[in-house]
């Protein structure tokens, strides 16, 4: 986000003169101030409602405990690893199909990508676990929600693609004809590694959103994160800490991916997104 | 009001703009060194120089779009305070035409202009709206009102730049290297509309490389060289005989090309 | 059970249910965007504190699954003494996760604005406010438009999380989910919600790109 120029943010305000720096000086205590304020009333509340009491919180030093989670995010993982192969490789062929010379190809590469644009995961979800099982197709859990958040990423994961592909600059793909090779070797030899190097930083983001998707895990019951946080609240009867934690992991991780992404998209300069 | 104040001030003729020891750094590097300038009424001031030279930096702190670290800076008598409304009013006395013109991309021709008076100046719709027009007229861009900036020549924008600053009946006009963002072609036309300008008695502190338009236009010229002034001459000797030997090796890099 | 007979049965839940979640997604979208200006706000203030707070919301809220949020605020908050009604609930996941993502493309659009435009503003006399509002907001508006398009259908998308808690009337997800449990609905009953997702999104991006078209600053 930041470039080398001087940015907007920086530009906003001009070098503040003596009254300036003493109302911002006032305006940063105030501020500190209501923001102890606001996190004396939150944990207020935690202590007020009995929710600090040790036997919400004391089982997070117990080992199994972690363990339990620990499995949890291991299915967690499983499944979004599962579903991000999927979307990506379903991706890749939605996105030959939209950048087909052929009319009716790239017809139904569109629409695929509108219809997975347009319509809810927990849709897809419910599908799999409702709809699908009527016609006798048994899937295993993780199946039922690795498909479903696979097909909810897949369309984005296509235009991604797209967009790498179409930034790759057109000489690239002159000089390798030039040199007599075939327009499908073009294609996979030259252009799409390139193509490929630049959407890294959005697969990535876009995996950030499959793995907030296998979050609805419960729903099938697959153990993931979310289902053996749940197995721990009925264990030890602590539902708001738990969940507190589990929501924490969540975050990190996430955040984590994004920082990657953020990284990746810094250290490469070129970007494209879906 | 801000007309009997400069009649109290002008206790016989203030400076339209006065730098006093300015001293500007960034960081260790002195951008500017014990700089001393004083503009008259009507004076037009060619600052020529290397880049690098602290020239762009000089016309920034006029209108104080850079701080400066010491001494001091006075439009018409008035010290330049370092915030508040008080500099937005001198401000709003001093016109400042930039390098990239700087139009404002979501508005057309004839809002870019009025815009400032209106909301400045506090002046209606209909009154900004003639003036503006009459301005742009002036400047040869009043059949483009309409458009919007991106619709427009380098050229053309420059010049609705220069209608947007004069729209403020400013007391002083700040060029800062005004024709280095053109194409070739389009530089004469921004400097006829700034010859016109200058013979009509506007007061005008210009950065540029353009050696002819100082030659021609210019009451005086200030070279100069690492940040200080190191010449200050007419046009005629500072162009036939300068005294500086920067100067001279700057003059002479540039009849090479 | 074929299109006809689902429709006769449950033809008036499927309006109910399409008002329900452009109901949500309007009033979500909309808080969502308030919040987003008053993040964005803090987020390029010159206090620090509130700075920090703004990117702290933005890392919170991004970053936490929708799911995630709703059972916390569902199932979790009553143990502070915090009881929400199920709708108000939804409201507020809705609301909070896409005001973080709203923040984040009006600070893209922010940026993608001209320095230079900032300080001829300035040199024309233009107060601290008045250049926010005569050339700042206006311009990280128009340039936002296509991102802020994608946010309402993102946010709309996440209003299917209605269909995670016992509403009445229940949403375009939740009717599908209802209808499949208590009936064998098969895949009609979610051809027709989705149709009616689809559309509604295909609305948005059209009128989305007409604004944009009339709005975007070419550069």
């Amino acid at each position: 986000m930041s470039s080398a120029h001087l940015s907007v943010k920086d530009a906003l305000y001009e070098a503040p003169g003596p009254k300036s720096r003493r109302a911002i000086r006032i305006a940063t205590a105030i501020s500190i101030v209501l923001i102890i304020a606001l996190i004396y009333a939150i944990i207020r509340q935690f202590y007020i409602t009995g929710q600090l009491s040790p036997k919400y919180w004391s089982f997070f030093t117990r080992w199994t405990t972690w363990r339990f989670l620990g499995a949890g995010l291991l299915g967690t993982f499983e499944a979004a690893m599962l579903s991000g192969v999927l979307a990506l490789s379903a991706g890749f062929l939605i996105m030959l199909c939209r950048i087909s010379t052929n009319k009716v190809l790239s017809m139904i590469g569109r629409a695929y990508i509108q219809f997975t644009r347009g319509v809810p995961t927990l849709l897809f979800i419910y599908f799999f676990f409702l709809a699908v099982p009527q016609f006798g197709l048994k899937l295993a859990a993780i199946w039922k929600i690795a498909i479903p958040v696979a097909i909810s990423a897949s369309g984005v994961v296509a235009e991604v693609l797209r967009n790498g592909v179409n930034a790759v600059p057109k000489g690239q793909r002159e000089a390798a004809l030039s040199l007599g090779m075939r327009e499908r070797a073009v294609f996979y030899k030259v252009i799409f590694p390139q193509a490929l190097r630049y959407v890294v930083p959005s697969l990535i983001a876009q995996l950030v959103i499959v793995v907030k998707d296998t979050t609805y895990a419960y729903i099938i019951n697959f153990p993931d994160l979310m289902q053996n946080a749940k197995v721990l609240i009925s264990n030890y009867d602590a539902m708001l800490s738990i969940y507190l934690v589990a929501a924490v992991i969540y975050i990190l991780i996430c955040y984590m991916l994004n920082k990657l992404a953020e990284h990746i998209n810094n250290s490469t300069k070129v970007s494209v997104r879906g | 009001m801000s007309d009997t104040q400069s009649k109290q001030n002008t206790s016989s003729e203030a400076p339209v703009i006065e730098l006093q020891h300015v001293d500007k750094y960034y960081g260790d590097l002195h951008v500017l060194k014990d700089i001393n300038l004083s503009v008259k009424k009507g004076e037009v001031v060619v600052v020529i120089g290397p880049s690098g030279s602290g020239k762009s930096t000089l016309c920034r702190t006029i209108n104080r779009l850079e701080t400066i670290d010491s001494g001091c800076i006075l439009i018409e008598g008035e010290k330049l305070p370092e915030e508040g409304a008080k500099l937005a009013e001198l401000r709003s006395k001093v016109g400042m035409v930039f390098q990239s013109f700087n139009l404002f991309a979501h508005k057309t021709i004839l809002d870019n202009v009025t815009m400032a008076p209106m909301n400045v100046l506090h002046k209606s719709k209909t009154e900004a709206r003639s003036e503006a027009m009459e301005l742009l007229s002036r400047v040869g861009v009043d059949s483009q009102a309409s458009k919007l900036p991106s619709q427009l020549s380098g050229g053309q924008q420059q010049r609705v730049a220069i209608a947007r600053a004069l729209a403020m009946h400013p007391k002083a006009i700040l060029f800062d290297e005004p024709t280095s963002a053109l194409d070739p072609e389009m530089i004469n036309e921004v400097l006829d509309v700034m010859t016109e300008l200058a013979s009509s008695g506007m007061t005008m502190v210009v950065v540029t490389h353009e050696m002819n338009f100082a030659r021609r236009v210019a009451d005086r010229v200030i070279f100069m060289d690492s940040g200080a002034i190191v010449e200050e001459n007419t046009p005629e000797e500072f162009f036939t005989n300068p005294k500086n030997i920067r100067a001279q090796e700057f003059l002479k890099s540039i009849k090479t090309h | 059970m074929s299109m006809a007979e689902l429709l006769s049965q449950y033809g008036d839940k499927y309006l109910l249910a399409l008002l329900t979640t452009w109901k949500l997604t309007a009033l979500a979208f909309l808080a969502a965007f308030v919040l987003g200006i008053i993040i964005t706000v803090m987020r390029i203030s010159p206090i620090k504190p509130l700075r920090f707070l703004g990117e702290f919301y933005v890392q919170i809220f991004r970053n936490i699954p929708g799911a995630a949020l709703l059972i916390l605020l569902v199932y979790a908050l009553p143990y502070l003494k915090i009881v929400l009604p199920y709708f108000d609930c939804v409201l507020i996941a809705t609301a909070l996760i896409p005001a973080a993502f709203c923040s984040e493309y009006l600070m893209s659009g922010i940026n993608m604005i001209d320095v230079g435009q900032i300080e001829a503003a300035r040199a024309l006399g233009f107060t601290f406010l008045q250049t926010v509002r005569l050339v700042i907001v206006p311009q990280a508006l128009r340039s936002s438009v296509i991102s802020l398009t994608s946010l309402l259908v993102a946010t709309m998308l996440t209003t299917a999380l209605a269909s995670q808690v016992p509403l009445n009337p229940m949403d375009l997800t939740g009717i599908v989910a209802h209808i499949n449990t208590h009936a064998v609905g098969g895949i009609t009953a979610f051809i027709i919600s989705a149709v009616l997702y689809l559309l509604t999104a295909l609305i948005i991006g059209f009128a989305g790109n007409m604004i944009d078209k009339k709005v975007r600053i070419r550069r």
